[in-house]
């Protein structure tokens, strides 16, 4: 039996190379390659080593077939994008209820590195926001710093199908010069918001936004929550089913930092980005999005990935809230059939 | 819509880089524009067929494949080599018949999706009507590619048991791949076998046409690759034969 499986995993990706659907992205690759707006980030000496031109587009759909065009091999820190699957985890060992008591889901319209709480509950805005992901992390169980790194560890494998390093220099980094983090973290556990152990929590923090990923491992983090916890291809279960929603729904309203809200009417794909350049999204049963290029806007999202999710959405149907008859019909673009002759 | 034609065997040896010399002439004679990539990257030998030597070649196949060229530059007009004249254009991409070249990709192999990227590359700088790929027997990752974007697959078989189990298979891994097009063809057929009844007992066994039956012949085994036969011969019986193959692959 296991010659025909393997069979099958062969002709399964010959086909997804094949495919129309890696045409139209590789179309799209080659469209935004040539744009060069924005900027690497360089608040740390490590990030500015990103090269410019590297550009990777992912999708894998809930079926399990995998598209890749460009550097998606190229490992990259996965920064802010770590934060919605920390929430996850964090839903996993504590329960809704508890978490909500430390963390809100209000998106702020702040900048992503404010130091703001709720004014009555004392709470961060939104598990999203710096403040907000180092709470969460605080919820984090495990008896030791490493134990509970090695839980998220595992848990981002169980979502990619691979094991995940730190990268050590931006992890040091990220630490050497966190000052307003730590303030952040030091306000919070004046407030009572987070508990004693708070530089192992901090160093977490910055630990897990040091994990190391590609765009395709990007495409399988959100391949798997669009699958419903359950990754499509190794079929194992990366999240408890009943959180699923949660982490999706604050990725829409809050995943793209301050420009959340134009990006859920323009793209309506829940997503979260990173400053490392990488951006993961979302249409819920269908498929997920992996893209990767280190210029960000102002704002700090992937210049060329918000163009491929925008397009994406566009010319499939792929916003969550659309109705109407897309211009291309995903499912013929994935199989070849319906005499989509593109070339 | 340029079409993708792609020439298979399972075995070696079966006349695979002659046929498609033969049917790629034939079709570019019809007036299209053509281009042929030689794909065998671990013994090509079609560039001899279009008298393409390998002093006159710079870039090929294996350049692209290193990202070291465009596939445009690694394509050589041959239409003036074979004497087509102003009816139609055909295009050679050859591999490397430089044995570092060959190790290199043996050792290394290369990326599908580069391949696959290159196809459709060259179909849209050279404005093609037709692209034939010529490839390497057996099944491999490559193989399997090649199956998957083409519009027509045409398997090539010996009348031989060996033939006959090999083209089964890859007969299997085509539908897996959904191939919209499957033809078989028949060489070196021998003179005591009746054509007819072969090609319906062949049809029979795989459910697929027998677009041409190819006698074994000691005029073609004369040529020994240098030319391509249906040039040479245009009112022999086998040009005959690759002019019909050719007009079935254009009504397809």
């Amino acid at each position: 039996m296991s010659n025909i499986g393997d069979l099958q995993a062969l002709t399964s990706s010959i086909a997804a190379v094949a495919s129309p659907f890696r045409r139209y992205l590789a179309d799209l690759h080659e469209k935004y390659q040539s744009v060069n707006d924005g900027a690497v980030a360089d608040y740390i000496p490590e990030l500015a080593l990103a090269k410019p031109e590297w550009f990777g587009i992912c999708v894998v759909t809930t079926e399990g077939q995998v598209f890749e065009v460009g550097d998606c091999d190229q490992l990259f820190t996965i920064q802010s994008i770590s934060k919605a699957f920390v929430y996850g985890m964090a839903l996993e060992d504590h329960g809704r209820e508890y978490v909500n008591s430390k963390v809100s889901v209000e998106p702020t319209g702040e900048a992503f590195n404010s130091i703001v709480l709720d004014e009555t509950t004392n709470r961060p805005y939104n598990p999203m926001v710096n403040a907000g992901a180092i709470a969460t992390a605080d919820l984090i169980k495990g008896d030791s710093g490493t134990n509970r790194l090695k839980r998220m560890l595992d848990m981002f494998k169980r979502y990619t199908g691979r094991d995940h390093d730190i990268n050590v220099p931006v992890f040091l980094s990220e630490k050497a010069t966190g000052h307003r983090n730590r303030a952040m973290a030091y306000l919070m556990l004046n407030f009572g918001m987070v508990g004693e152990k708070i530089d192992e929590t901090l160093d977490l923090y910055f630990q897990q936004c040091s994990i190391l990923v590609n765009a395709r491992d990007l495409a399988m983090l959100s391949a798997t929550l669009a699958n419903g916890g359950v990754n499509p291809v190794t079929k194992e279960r990366a999240i408890d089913e009943h959180y699923v929603q949660d982490v999706i729904s604050v990725m829409l309203t809050c995943g793209m930092y301050d420009g959340s809200g134009e990006w859920a009417y323009r793209v309506g794909m829940p997503a979260k980005s990173g400053v490392g350049g990488g951006i993961t999204a979302i249409a819920p049963g269908k498929l997920g999005i992996g893209t990767f290029s280190p210029l960000l806007d102002v704002k700090g999202n992937s210049v060329r990935g918000i163009h491929v999710c925008e397009d994406l959405s566009k010319d499939f149907g792929l916003h969550i809230f659309n109705v109407a008859n897309p211009e291309k019909v995903l499912d013929d673009w994935i199989s070849g059939n319906g005499d989509l002759d593109i070339w | 819509m340029p079409k993708v034609v792609s020439i298979h065997s399972y075995r070696g040896g079966t006349g695979k880089s002659n046929f498609t010399a033969n049917l790629a002439t034939a079709v570019a004679m019809q007036g299209h524009r053509v281009a042929v990539v030689d794909t065998d990257l671990p013994s090509p030998g079609i560039h001899n067929l279009f008298s393409l030597e390998p002093e006159q070649t710079g870039k090929t196949l294996n350049n692209y494949l290193w990202g070291e060229s465009s596939i445009e530059d690694a394509a050589y007009d041959i239409g003036a080599n074979l004497g087509l004249g102003e009816s139609g254009q055909l295009f050679l991409v050859p591999s490397s018949v430089k044995a570092d070249d060959i190790a290199r990709i043996l050792k290394d192999g290369y990326d599908v999706r580069l391949m696959n990227d290159g196809f459709r590359n060259l179909v849209k700088a050279l404005k093609l009507d037709y692209l034939f790929i010529d490839t390497h027997p057996g099944l491999s990752k490559e193989t399997f590619l090649s199956i998957a974007i083409s519009h027509i697959l045409i398997l090539i078989l010996r009348p031989d048991k060996q033939d006959y189990q090999g083209t089964a298979v890859t007969m299997d891994v085509a539908r897996q791949l959904n191939v919209r097009k499957m033809l078989l063809a028949i060489n070196k057929v021998h003179s005591k076998l009746n054509p007819e009844a072969l090609k319906q007992k062949v049809e029979e066994t795989y459910g697929e046409p027998v677009a041409g039956i190819f006698p074994l012949s000691e005029d073609l085994v004369q040529l020994a690759s240098e030319g391509v036969f249906c040039v040479k011969f245009p009112d022999h019986p086998i040009s005959q034969e690759f002019l019909k193959v050719a007009q079935r692959i254009s009504e397809a």
